[in-house]
């Protein structure tokens, strides 16, 4: 037998690693939490929370793809999260009626229109330098605003789409009670996404693990290394574009199967959610595909207890005025935590916890 | 063979293309509505020039492309906003001079002061990501957040309305067509400043050392100039084109509100990248492109106005990817 490269080497003591360490007990764990967040905390609001840090983990993951293992900066990820988004809706929205089948072909349309989408911007930046990419895809993303607005026959102009859901994923589903739980058309569609996202997630760890993701990882840290290594930079950054951006296109297509309506600003934002796509990736951590979820629960949850804080510090501590001032201007303090986080800890939350980990050892 | 035939004419089929294009609307448009439509135009395209070349000149020098850039062209818009209002009696008097005095004061303080916020960013936060484009973009992004947000506690949350100075605001009638006197200015202003840029560049030592930093960084360190001094003295005077450009903007559009920069900095974005990013020239042809197509294309096709110039933009990044006036490196 020919002796081992070191590629296989390292690859056999990782898979030996890999059931051992606390790390994988976390994710199991964190996977066992969300499947049981409905059981454990039947209200509303909770499991709205857990599904959008579900969704937006997701998301920032393949927004990850693009930012972290391929080095390019991309402002239209919310463009095609909401293109997934207005497609699903119009199949079974709009244009048709709710069944499974218009289900599927919604999320298959949704898939091709970004795959084609992210060829043509790709071909149109990556030729030249590859921060054409960020103001290419910023124009474009106010353009799909205006014109998701502006062609409102088309579109529902800003009053947006309401989504009805097919047979057991609709809202009027019920099927009786399981342990202290209705199973209602909404819990079973909280673990269809899950299942969805937990698919979608695994598939970007074999992407980014995959030779192809290695490749990415030698253009994104030398391009012209890669490229005297004969590596087709623009190919493989291409590739990897398009695999980020469908992602991001099926995910909206799933965050309009939850929030059960799809309108401008709230699925293409480019301040609303681009930022917030930004903000949970470079906080969680570029070019680590968990830090989206550490990032996502970190924004989820501080967006969504921020008027109970405002409040509680009101109650609490009348006399603390610079704590309100704090809160009252709560994106100036994101804004400086980030800036702070790119500066100081540019690996973010989990590159940070890794090296101090790896430093340990 | 084609492609050589292209490259060789490359710069008169551009210039043949530019008047098609000039003239084009003309079979659409009634004679007098073109004028009109045309000085509007030019008059926006001057004002895109003033944000699209400082976006340029700091890329070109610094190889830093500025995210912030918006965000310093709403401070600029609000420091005057606030002039303005200290000087309500001089914009409302129906009196050239005193107008003329407000509008200058209000230009030079919001110079002034967005130069230093531009001082500020460029020595704490841009300094630290010299190099990478990637971290440029994601810490001007950042700052963009924390200024826009500054504004807001500053200023307010609201939209408020600009006072446009009295004798500005009134028109000429030259054999039936009406001239809006404060796009006249607009178009001055904007020529003075591409003529005081380029005087500077081409005829000024300081200008000649810039432009050797733009060839050589390197070299020109060596040869014993400041180039980090240089960097700030670029980044503050882009800071400075940014708020005459929002001032002027503001008083074009008659409002001022929080997120201003993003949209102006968008089409800052599609000018550069059809004018050749690091080019002053190239900025102006630019701007002016994207200026008179909207107001052709918003009078022709209204829904179709925003797309018009992102499809121009993907043209002509399809024809020659580094823009029109494209500066080697």
């Amino acid at each position: 037998m020919a002796e081992a490269t070191p590629v296989q080497i390292f690859h056999m003591e990782e898979k030996r690693r890999q059931y051992r360490s606390g790390g994988f007990f976390l994710k199991v764990g964190l996977l066992a939490l969300f499947v049981l967040v409905p059981f454990l905390f039947p209200s509303f609001k909770t499991v709205d929370l857990a599904m959008q840090i579900i969704i937006f983990a997701t998301l920032v993951a393949s927004f990850d793809i693009l930012l972290g293992y391929t080095g390019i900066l991309s402002f239209g990820h919310g463009m095609f999260f909401g293109i997934g988004a207005y497609c699903v809706a119009f199949l079974v929205g709009k244009y048709g009626t709710p069944s499974y089948a218009n289900l599927a072909l919604g999320f298959v349309i949704a898939a091709l229109v970004a795959s084609v989408l992210a060829l043509v911007i790709s071909f149109l930046s990556l030729r030249v330098k590859a921060i054409f990419f960020a103001m290419i895809t910023l124009a474009l993303a106010e353009l799909a605003i205006v014109l998701a607005t502006k062609l409102s026959g088309f579109t529902g102009g800003e009053d947006g789409i309401s989504l009805n859901m097919p047979g057991v994923l609709a809202v009027s589903f019920n099927a009786g009670n399981f342990l202290g739980l209705e199973i209602t058309g909404r819990i079973l569609t909280y673990y269809f996404i899950l299942l969805a996202c937990l698919g979608l997630f695994l598939a970007m760890l074999r992407f980014t693990h995959s030779p192809l993701g290695r490749v990415l990882q030698a253009i994104r840290d030398n391009v012209e290394r890669a490229e005297a290594l004969g590596y087709k930079t623009f190919v493989f950054q291409a590739i990897s574009i398009t695999f980020g951006c469908v992602v991001a296109a099926l995910v909206g297509g799933l965050y309009g199967m939850w929030v059960g309506y799809v309108n401008p600003e709230s699925c293409l934002g480019v301040l609303s959610i681009m930022l917030a796509i930004l903000l949970m990736c470079i906080i969680g951590g570029m070019g680590t595909l968990y830090g989206g979820i550490v990032g996502a629960a970190f924004f989820m949850i501080t967006e969504t207890f921020l008027p109970d804080l405002q409040h509680l510090a009101k109650d609490f501590f009348p006399s603390a005025v610079l704590l309100h001032n704090v809160l009252e201007r709560w994106h100036l303090v994101l804004g400086v935590l980030f800036i702070l986080v790119v500066i100081f800890f540019p690996k973010g939350i989990i590159g940070s916890v890794r090296e101090f980990i790896d430093r340990r050892k | 063979m084609e492609e050589t035939i292209l490259k060789r004419w490359s710069r008169e089929l551009t210039i043949a293309g530019a008047i098609v294009l000039f003239l084009l609307p003309l079979i659409g448009i009634p004679g007098k509505t073109y004028m009109t439509l045309t000085i509007a135009g030019l008059a926006m395209g001057m004002l895109l020039f003033l944000v699209a070349s400082g976006v340029s000149i700091i890329f070109g020098l610094m190889d830093v492309l500025n995210f912030a850039h918006g965000a310093l062209f709403a401070w600029g818009a609000y420091v005057g906003f606030t002039v303005f209002g200290y000087l309500m009696k001089w914009v409302e008097a129906d009196s050239v001079l005193q107008n003329f005095a407000a509008f200058s004061l209000a230009i030079v303080a919001a110079m002034v002061v967005v130069s230093l916020v531009g001082i500020v960013l460029e020595k704490v936060i841009v300094r630290r990501v010299y190099g990478s484009h990637l971290f440029q973009i994601l810490i001007t992004f950042g700052a963009t957040i924390v200024l826009v947000e500054l504004i807001r506690v500053f200023w307010g949350p609201n939209d408020e309305v600009m006072t446009v100075p009295l004798t500005f605001s009134k028109s000429w009638d030259i054999m039936d067509i009406i001239i809006n006197r404060y796009r006249v200015i607009c178009i001055a202003v904007g020529l003075v400043v591409y003529g005081v840029i380029q005087l500077i560049l081409k005829k000024t030592k300081l200008g000649t050392i810039v432009r050797a930093g733009v060839e050589d960084r390197d070299m020109v360190q060596a040869m014993g100039h400041n180039i980090f001094l240089l960097f700030t003295g670029v980044f503050a005077a882009g800071a400075a084109l940014a708020a005459l450009g929002g001032l002027t903007m503001s008083l074009f559009s008659l409002q001022v509100y929080p997120d201003m920069g993003g949209t102006y900095l968008l089409f800052a974005f599609i000018v550069v990248i059809i004018g050749g990013l690091g080019s002053v020239t190239g900025s102006l042809v630019g701007a002016l492109i994207v200026g008179l197509t909207y107001n052709y294309v918003a009078y022709l096709v209204p829904w179709a106005a925003a797309g018009a110039n992102i499809m121009i933009m993907i043209i002509i990044l399809l024809i020659r990817p580094t823009g029109l006036f494209p500066v080697g490196k």
